[in-house]
């Protein structure tokens, strides 16, 4: 994450969301989204190979049958 | 006819009681809790929005419909408040932000729908921090919700009015929500009961999301036994919100009164450290009262537990900045300043990131149920720290003048059961020698919110009751 700096943070806001960042937030928010990444890095290191994602089918399948009953 | 001190109080089982029996009648009660609130609350800033006359309204009709002998049940005629967070139809909504600062939804939330068919009172909405986006209320739009055992210090968050009216005696019971911590810390700090059940046991139909996946809205109350009956009013499957689950309800109170013989209650080691001394020894003389009680307390490791603060602010932060995004493109400004840090820090966060985060939350649970093969329940501190003091910008101060890292003073105590989605209970240990409550948690396994409550009403019985805040 070394490039993850202030200057990309507010080049992606302005492309991703058309969004202006300060000076000030793109540096902290630089600097959260490393400590973010180096907490990510150590999050794989308890062992997730081969773990689900909690996104279970049942609740899609019912959240589409509520959907359904409003439309 | 009782006078108004006596009459505030009264917790929900006694009220419940003396208005089944015709001794109290809702429209005193009603009139009790307004008043408290007129005189104490333009200190306090508990309240967005007090409802008042529709309060009286209603408890005319409850009254009319108990004395035709229509009693629905313990919260007939009993007046509570929500978070201001819960849509309710024609009533002022604004998630504590100035972006809703004129809204009246046209529907209720199944929360206050079920608390509403019980028969409660509705007595107003509640403060928070901004769309429950921190853990202080530092609020600038609506005010700073202060802590009744102490004016200078924050009431917690992010369900701050609702532990602050709890306190002060400006409701009988209150709904919070809980992403974080957001219904157990205010417990803590304002020396009421939190409960944070299982992840899905209650609707979230009609509630603001701050993150879908670990969001919760549960009781803060008086008692355990009032938290136990306002979650059996609030619980089970809802067509509305179909992560809601179809678990039978048992009945939260039946169980209640008992000891805790045979009960085995694991301290969770990793999370012993950190502690001020008034929290630490406050949990240890509470481990001491188990023991007398008849449980069998011992340590246990949740190894990778630590993580679990890292994991549920990740989701956090872009789970938040999904539901955000558009108003963050239009509206930026008129969030307060930390929240629209946590959501700018939301729109950069790598989708990598937070499905790992989402991944490893079956690590942790797996962990937490590996703990609970031998123990009947898990129990921790609540918070590292009584209430801290208020400061501006969404922050809390120590004693010295210090920033407090609330992530370390309290996420890292309270995350790991959003994380889990299990249940997790925020009840009193005592006051600190400054005068301040201090809490621990009782945690147990996922739809066990009965045994919980049977270890935590058997500890609350014996402590007795907390001293009340001097307002």
């Amino acid at each position: 994450m070394a490039k993850f700096n202030a200057e990309t943070v507010k080049l992606l806001g302005r492309e991703l969301f058309d969004y202006e960042f300060s000076d000030e937030a793109a540096a902290s928010v630089a600097h959260i989204i490393g400590a973010m990444a180096n907490y990510s890095r150590r999050l794989h290191g308890i062992g997730l190979v081969g773990m689900q994602p909690p996104f279970a089918y049942p609740t899609l399948r019912a959240e589409a049958d509520r959907i359904r009953r409003i439309f | 006819m009782s006078n108004h001190a006596e009459i505030l109080g009264f917790d929900v089982a006694t009220l419940a009681e003396k208005i089944r029996t015709k001794q109290l009648s809702p429209i005193e009660i009603t009139n009790a809790y307004l008043e408290r609130i007129d005189a104490l609350d333009q200190k306090i800033l508990a309240y967005i929005t007090v409802t008042a006359d529709n309060a009286r309204g209603a408890a005319r009709r409850a009254e009319d419909e108990i004395m035709g002998g229509n009693w629905r049940g313990p919260f007939h005629g009993v007046p509570i408040a929500l978070k201001d967070l819960c849509n309710t139809r024609a009533v002022l909504t604004t998630g504590g932000s100035k972006i809703l600062g004129d809204f009246v939804p046209n529907f209720d939330c199944t929360v206050w729908a079920r608390l509403r068919e019980a028969g409660a009172i509705l007595l107003g909405k509640l403060n928070l921090h901004e769309f429950a986006s921190g853990a202080t209320n530092t609020n600038p739009h609506w005010g700073t919700c202060r802590n009744p055992y102490n004016l200078e210090r924050i009431p917690g968050g992010s369900s701050g009015g609702s532990g602050a009216a709890i306190a002060a005696k400006m409701a009988a019971a209150t709904i919070g929500t809980d992403t974080g911590g957001s219904i157990r810390i205010p417990a803590a700090f304002c020396g009421c009961v939190g409960m944070k059940q299982t992840w899905g046991r209650v609707s979230r139909y009609g509630v603001m999301p701050l993150a879908d996946s670990l969001d919760h809205a549960g009781p803060i109350t008086r008692t355990v036994r009032d938290a136990a009956m306002m979650l059996q009013v609030i619980a089970g499957h809802d067509p509305h919100d179909s992560t809601s689950s179809n678990e039978p309800v048992p009945d939260y109170v039946q169980g209640l009164n008992g000891d805790l013989k045979g009960v085995r209650v694991g301290i969770i080691k990793e999370l012993l450290t950190g502690l001020s001394d008034e929290v630490a020894h406050a949990f240890n003389v509470a481990l001491r009262q188990l023991r007398i009680l008849g449980a069998d307390v011992d340590e246990v490791s949740i190894p990778h537990i630590e993580m679990s603060s890292t994991i549920a602010t990740n989701i956090m932060f872009a789970e938040a900045a999904e539901y955000h995004e558009q108003w963050m493109r239009t509206r930026a400004h008129e969030y307060g300043q930390d929240v629209r840090r946590m959501l700018e820090a939301g729109m950069m966060t790598p989708a990598i990131y937070y499905v790992r985060a989402q991944r490893s939350r079956a690590a942790i649970l797996a962990e937490t149920l590996k703990a609970l093969d031998n123990f009947t329940v898990l129990t921790a501190p609540t918070a590292a720290i009584p209430a801290p003091c208020i400061d501006v910008g969404g922050r809390a101060l120590s004693d010295g003048g210090e920033p407090v890292d609330m992530v370390a003073a309290v996420l890292r105590f309270t995350a790991p059961f959003n994380v889990t989605g299990q249940p997790a209970l925020a009840l009193p240990t005592g006051l600190s020698p400054n005068g301040l409550p201090v809490s621990m948690q009782i945690i147990g396994k996922p739809f066990d919110e009965t045994t919980v409550f049977q270890v935590a009403d058997a500890y609350e019985r014996a402590r007795g009751p907390l001293a009340e805040p001097n307002l």
